[in-house]
């Protein structure tokens, strides 16, 4: 791709571009970090997973101002202004991404490492790893350009959907098996439902990215295949 | 509806005023426009966009056959004003630029009265008395948002008014002969952004009842008052399609360059 | 930057050099100009006196005035402006409108700079073997039409360059709104061409107004009143040629007093165009 003929306007860009980089870089950090908090209760690793979400609120103001002030400055066009408008839309998933990561480790100290069977353990990890490897392919694919990538990895976000129908099933089973086990169970259902938002934020951070790189939108009809909402009180 | 043509834009499904086929144009011997084929819709703005020399303002030129002012500039091809080729030898030059009025780059009044500049134009082939003319005058210069400002001096010279003021006599006296089309040769390029603003509110209103075609070297403002674009490079026809779609997404990769500042 | 000073010494040395001699030169050229209208005046203005504008030229050793010379010179004058006048108006506008682009126009141009600067004792001679010689006798037309051969080439160069000063683009704008050719040279380009235009034609009343030579042999000069323009006919600059040269008294005070009343009269016109420019370039 050619350069501006101002070179300062594509300075402009790459320090979005590095932002965006860094975010998803954290992002990743976070989500690793925090589950495995979980899993072996390390508070102290928590601790560091909830500061963290302190620089990546930090990092989505400073890309709000500096994308703010390139479309004041420069009047982008066509792909310039997508890659601008696309890197505020990322940014916000990215925070809230790194926002739910805090919700995981926030709640480590409550689950405790005797309450969670092996099982449970490996339910969780499983999907957890899932997420992680969506977190740090969606931000490698942008950064390369691969759009066809994106579109696969949104639709991917169906597997981690199912995953986490199948961890809620396990947790009720749990709870229902013995009552001590429900304050640990409830506090890793919201764990794993913070996993599958993350997984969700991801699906909108592909399609903005597709976006972004071909102009065109991917179809609006988004595989959902979360049956929480519907499964009555199953045996 | 969408049209597999690759110049006729996408969504458009409205009459075309003006259909320029197979257009070649020489300086001399050297050729100026290359085989240019494109559908300009009535009632509305289109915007010629490029580097410069790249051929718009010679492809405007052609519209209205002002070129045959100068020796050794000749078009081959057809351009079709409601069906009619108004490059055919016999069409009458001066009844054609009745129809397709242009307005310059730089605001030329005549040497006379704001009154005269504008009479003058429709004194040539219309026959009315000075009622009606006063009428015709008054309707223009509101038409061009002048009438506010010059009421109160009909009579003084034309030459006595600011930039922004000429150019919007030299629109008003261009509509007051009641053309089809208007063509604007970069018209707010020699004015401050204020004039400039009005200029393009003008065009916004005037695109009710004419067609509109303007050359422009400032993007944003064929982004701003058009509702499709052409981008033309070295005498090509590169790109031509709605607006929206040009500024956002483009087809073509030279478009893309030539709107976010990588040319060259 | 560090700047020389000797380097900066020298040039300013030199620019003041160059600024005297410029000066200077100014001065000597504006002393001549002195000296001519100081002598005119001095040894004119005491001739000034109603008689001069009531009486003829007188035979020597009379008094009289010089009514029929300034009368002859005014006709002549007049009858070469309107024949001159129209042929170089619309020489000059072919040359910038009609025929701007083509090879007759640098041609006429060309000619038309050597007819500028031509002698005016050759145009004389040739409206001489023209009419005079066919007629049999001298004649006040013959002068006239020496003096419109004078006035032509001023005219033409003037038109052609008032009318390239026009704007193209307010041709363009004529065009634009549909008027034929003529109407936008008419109503367009004459119109802003104007003030440059009359200053042409002024300038050429200035030019003719003092030409001796070609009177010499067209109209030769008459001592009498005569209002036939069949006949020759007496006018300033010839008067001037005849009475200066002579050994009478009167005539050569009359001679001092026709040449400033020639003098104030191409001064006052040179002024008026002067202001009619100015007025132009205001805007």
């Amino acid at each position: 791709m050619a350069e501006h003929t101002v070179a300062s306007f594509d300075e402009d860009l790459r320090q979005i571009s590095r932002l965006i980089n860094d975010m998803g870089d954290l992002a990743g950090s976070m989500v690793g970090g925090s589950t495995r908090a979980l899993l072996e209760s390390d508070n102290a690793l928590a601790q560091r997973v909830v500061s963290d979400d302190a620089i990546m609120d930090a990092r989505q103001r400073e890309l709000d101002d500096r994308a703010i002030t390139l479309i004041a400055k420069r009047q982008p066009m066509a792909d310039d202004l997508r890659n601008v408008v696309g890197s505020i839309r990322m940014a916000g998933d990215l925070e809230r991404i790194g926002d739910l990561a805090k919700n995981i480790a926030k709640r480590v100290g409550s689950v405790g490492v005797a309450a969670a069977p092996r099982d449970l353990t490996h339910s969780i990890d499983s999907m957890a790893q899932m997420v992680l490897i969506q977190v740090q392919g969606v931000i490698q694919e942008y950064m390369v350009g691969d759009a066809s990538a994106l579109a696969k990895l949104r639709n991917d976000d169906e597997r981690i959907d199912v995953k986490y129908t199948s961890v809620f099933r396990e947790l009720l089973t749990y709870m229902m098996e013995d009552p001590r086990n429900i304050t640990a169970c409830t506090h890793l259902l919201f764990c794993a439902k913070n996993l599958e938002r993350i997984g969700d934020h991801v699906t909108n951070i592909a399609e903005n990215a597709y976006y972004v790189l071909t102009g065109t939108q991917l179809p609006a009809n988004r595989p959902k295949q979360d049956e929480t909402a519907m499964s009555a009180t199953a045996v | 509806m969408l049209s597999t043509d690759l110049n006729t834009p996408d969504t458009i499904v409205e009459k075309a005023k003006i259909e320029v086929k197979n257009l070649n144009f020489y300086y001399g011997q050297s050729k100026a426009l290359k085989d240019i084929n494109l559908s300009l819709p009535e009632r509305s703005v289109t915007a010629f966009i490029g580097p410069s020399g790249c051929g718009k303002s010679t492809l405007l030129r052609v519209l209205n056959r002002i070129y045959e002012l100068y020796p050794k500039q000749t078009a081959e091809g057809q351009v079709l004003l409601d069906g009619k080729n108004i490059l055919d030898r016999s069409q009458d030059l001066n009844l054609l630029r009745t129809k397709i009025g242009m307005v310059f780059q730089k605001p030329t009044p005549f040497p006379m009265s704001i009154y005269e500049n504008i009479a003058f134009g429709v004194r040539l082939y219309e026959k009315i008395s000075k009622a009606e003319m006063d009428n015709r005058v008054e309707q223009a210069l509101k038409r061009a948002a002048l009438w506010s400002e010059v009421k109160d001096k009909l009579n003084a010279s034309g030459l006595s008014l600011s930039g922004g003021q000429q150019q919007r006599l030299c629109i008003a006296r261009t509509v007051a002969v009641k053309p089809e089309v208007i063509l604007l040769d970069e018209p707010a390029s020699a004015l401050d952004p204020l004039s400039t603003a009005k200029i393009e509110e003008l065009i916004d209103e005037l695109q009710a009842d004419y067609t509109i075609v303007i050359v422009t070297h400032n993007m944003q403002q064929a982004a701003r008052v058009s509702r499709q674009t052409a981008f033309m490079y070295l005498g090509e026809l590169v790109e031509f399609d709605r607006t929206e779609k040009i500024f956002t997404s483009p087809r073509e990769k030279r478009t893309q360059d030539y709107i976010t500042g990588r040319f060259g | 930057m560090s700047v020389a000073m000797s380097l900066h010494q020298r040039r300013k040395r030199k620019n003041g050099v160059m600024m005297a001699l410029c000066v200077i030169a100014a001065g000597i050229g504006l002393a001549w100009l002195a000296l001519i209208l100081g002598a005119l005046i001095y040894k004119g203005v005491s001739g000034i006196s109603p008689s001069v504008f009531t009486e003829m030229t007188p035979p020597p050793g009379d008094a009289g005035g010089l009514l029929n010379a300034i009368y002859g010179s005014i006709v002549m004058t007049v009858i070469g402006i309107v024949v001159g006048t129209p042929i170089g108006v619309l020489a000059g506008t072919y040359m910038a409108e009609y025929g701007r682009f083509s090879k007759l126009t640098t041609v006429v141009r060309f000619i038309n700079d050597i007819l500028l600067s031509a002698p005016s004792i050759i145009i004389g001679l040739f409206v001489y073997e023209l009419m005079v010689r066919p007629m049999g006798h001298f004649s006040a037309i013959a002068g006239a039409v020496a003096l419109s051969i004078l006035v032509i080439p001023v005219v033409v160069r003037t038109t052609e360059d008032m009318l390239n000063l026009v704007p193209n683009a307010l041709r363009e704008a004529g065009t634009a709104i549909g008027a034929p050719r003529w109407v936008v040279i008419r109503s367009v380009a004459y119109r802003a061409a104007l003030s440059g235009m009359v200053t042409g034609i002024l300038l050429a009343i200035a030019r003719i107004s003092g030409e001796t030579a070609p009177l010499l042999f067209t109209a030769l000069n008459n001592q009498f009143w005569s209002s036939n323009l069949n006949a020759p006919m007496a006018s300033l600059p010839v008067t001037i040629f005849q009475f200066a040269l002579s050994p009478y008294e009167e005539w050569q005070q009359l001679a001092w007093t026709g040449a400033l009343i020639i003098t104030l009269t191409v001064l006052g016109l040179s002024v008026i165009a002067r202001s009619l420019t100015g007025r132009r370039e205001d805007r």
